[in-house]
């Protein structure tokens, strides 16, 4: 499970989404990684044999923090800004 | 139809832009980040009501990044990718660049006179036990998270590597309030020290200088241990923690067998960067092996024009150099681009371009001559046969070393990859060619060089294929 932390700084209007059917709460600004991380979440995706994965780059060039967005898949996280109402799930069989 | 089309919005690209902006011609720059700045700087959101972020130790870049954003010849994309150029078709002498780019809101092409390749780098991929596991990150990714969304990679960290970035980060995040367990360097401590010492004989990088004297007085105060000749040889997830297994190593990096054990949240991974050239690859442009430039490099001329007529380079890909320096690459650039678009150029504009380029080439040997990372040592560490190579498509090494005794005549890293599909998944490659190709090199007792480097197709990152239809291809 992730430990990150959200550090105290002015964020954006708080804002709420879904991830595996779960309220989670964000900032407007945050990346969608940013939020699930702080969220604690144990695994954006999982590859087929079932091993979890989160964010390695965090910038867009390895596709470990894809998820599922509204019906899209392999959505980087790290490239994805949080919206209201927006329905995230796990990606698996990577 | 644009002058002139760039990707990436980082310090080369920005430099670029401007110049040839400033020209009086048109230009159109695309970044996946949602602000221009590149890796370097990552800015914090818009939405937070702060237009900078720390650009420390680079007083240049507030001025750099106001004159850019403020140009209005400079037309933007952010949040977008470029998947690849589609048709590079001549007329009369000039290409004309068919620029294929995936925005939030579908795809759409972009037409340019000449376009610029200034797509930066990504950390250096080690692959090891465990290199997968959650809490396993690279430098830029924990640096990018603190720099950017004031976000704490987590509690417990242990950074291992070989570059500076390290000391620097450690310092980052002692700030920021985490407790940094260990710094493990591949490389002996004395030399650290020398090339902090060294760095104000180099003109014009005396911040950089105190930015590295801060950041070890830092460290020395919370007592962090650093340990030197030690690097990452596994990683357990136990616990919800990780155990990180450190190794002591020789001066060419080899496992001498002693080994410790600390836990930790995250680890943090540096042992250098990786130009990022796989557009230049689809493009056509020639590339160059360049181990202490981070790899394969972009080949080029004086003016930054590769061997792909009309396409330009500037930045990380002609070989990581840091900021400065590609900067002082991206202004070049924009100074040939506009000559070749038919502007004049002041001749006290090129000298100045020239005397940038100098200095910042001075002080780019000092740190890559003395960070070279050892690829043979490193490779070794994912010689077991259940070590994860390709991320995506979960190759193990085993399959990876049976590819090569199962096909004799396989000499290249693209052939073990069309063999066995070792960086055919998402990323493309990006973090398993370098692997691929130092297993081929071990295995054929051949150079890292000679295996070659995988070939990139568009897409040269995974699109919808709605984006495909929004720029009329099927």
């Amino acid at each position: 499970m992730s430990k990150a932390q959200r550090l105290e700084t002015k964020r954006g209007r708080e804002l709420k989404f879904t991830f595996e059917g779960e309220t989670v709460t964000a900032f407007e600004g945050e990346t969608l990684a940013t939020a699930l991380l702080a969220a604690g979440v144990a695994a954006f995706s999982l590859t087929r044999t079932g091993e979890p994965r989160l964010p390695f780059c965090n910038m867009g060039t390895c596709f470990d923090c894809a998820v599922c967005v509204d019906g899209r898949f392999l959505v980087r996280a790290c490239l994805t800004d949080v919206r209201e109402g927006m329905q995230v799930n796990r990606q698996e069989g990577k | 139809m644009h002058d002139l089309a760039i990707v990436g919005a980082g310090p080369a690209g920005m430099a670029a832009a401007l110049a040839v902006a400033e020209a009086g011609f048109s230009v159109v720059v695309v970044d996946e980040q949602a602000r221009a700045g590149g890796q370097i700087f990552r800015r914090p959101p818009e939405a937070w009501g702060e237009r900078h972020g720390t650009y420390r130790p680079y007083t240049w870049a507030r001025d750099l990044i106001e004159r850019f954003e403020d140009h209005p010849g400079i037309k933007t994309h952010f949040r977008s990718t470029v998947f690849g150029v589609l048709r590079d078709r001549d007329r009369s002498e000039h290409a004309v660049f068919d620029v294929a780019v995936s925005t939030p809101v579908g795809g759409q092409r972009i037409t340019s006179r000449r376009l610029l390749l200034a797509t930066g780098a990504y950390d250096m991929p080690v692959a090891f036990p465990g290199w997968t596991l959650p809490g396993v990150m690279t430098a830029g990714a924990v640096q990018s998270l603190l720099k950017s969304q004031k976000v704490l990679a987590g509690k417990r960290i242990v950074l291992v590597g070989s570059h500076p970035i390290q000391l620097i980060l450690a310092g980052q995040l002692l700030d920021a309030g985490a407790e940094i367990v260990e710094i493990a360097l591949a490389r002996d401590m004395p030399g650290l020290v020398e090339m902090v010492r060294s760095l104000p004989a180099i003109p014009g990088h005396v911040s950089i200088f105190s930015e590295g004297l801060r950041a070890l007085a830092k460290i020395a105060r919370h007592r962090v241990p650093i340990s030197r000749r030690t690097v990452v040889s596994e990683a357990v997830s136990k616990d919800n923690m990780l155990d990180v297994r450190l190794s002591q190593v020789d001066r060419d990096w080899k496992k001498t067998g002693i080994n410790h054990t600390v836990e930790a949240d995250v680890l943090v991974l540096g042992y250098g960067f990786t130009p990022s050239t796989e557009l230049a690859r689809q493009v056509g442009c020639d590339l160059i092996w360049n181990s202490v430039g981070g790899g394969w490099t972009v080949s080029h001329d004086t003016g930054f024009q590769s061997s792909a007529p009309d396409v330009f380079v500037a930045g990380e890909p002609t070989g990581v150099a840091g900021a400065e320096r590609a900067w002082a690459e991206g202004h070049m650039a924009g100074l040939a681009i506009a000559a070749s678009l038919g502007a004049t150029i002041p001749p006290v504009a090129l000298a100045q371009a020239r005397r940038r380029l100098t200095g910042s080439a001075r002080f780019a040997g000092v740190m890559q001559a003395m960070f070279a990372p050892r690829r043979a040592a490193l490779a070794e560490l994912s010689r077991q046969e259940e070590t994860v190579i390709c991320r995506c498509e979960t190759i193990r090494n085993g399959k990876i070393e049976k590819t090569l005794q199962n096909n004799p005549f396989i000499q290249s890293a693209s052939a073990v990859k069309l063999e066995c599909r070792s960086g055919m998944g998402p990323c493309q490659g990006r973090y398993c060619e370098a692997t691929v190709a130092a297993r081929v090199a071990e295995v054929r007792k051949a150079s890292i060089e000679a295996s070659g480097y995988f070939n990139a197709h568009l897409p040269v990152k995974p699109v919808p294929l709605q984006d495909y239809r929004d720029i009329g291809e099927e």
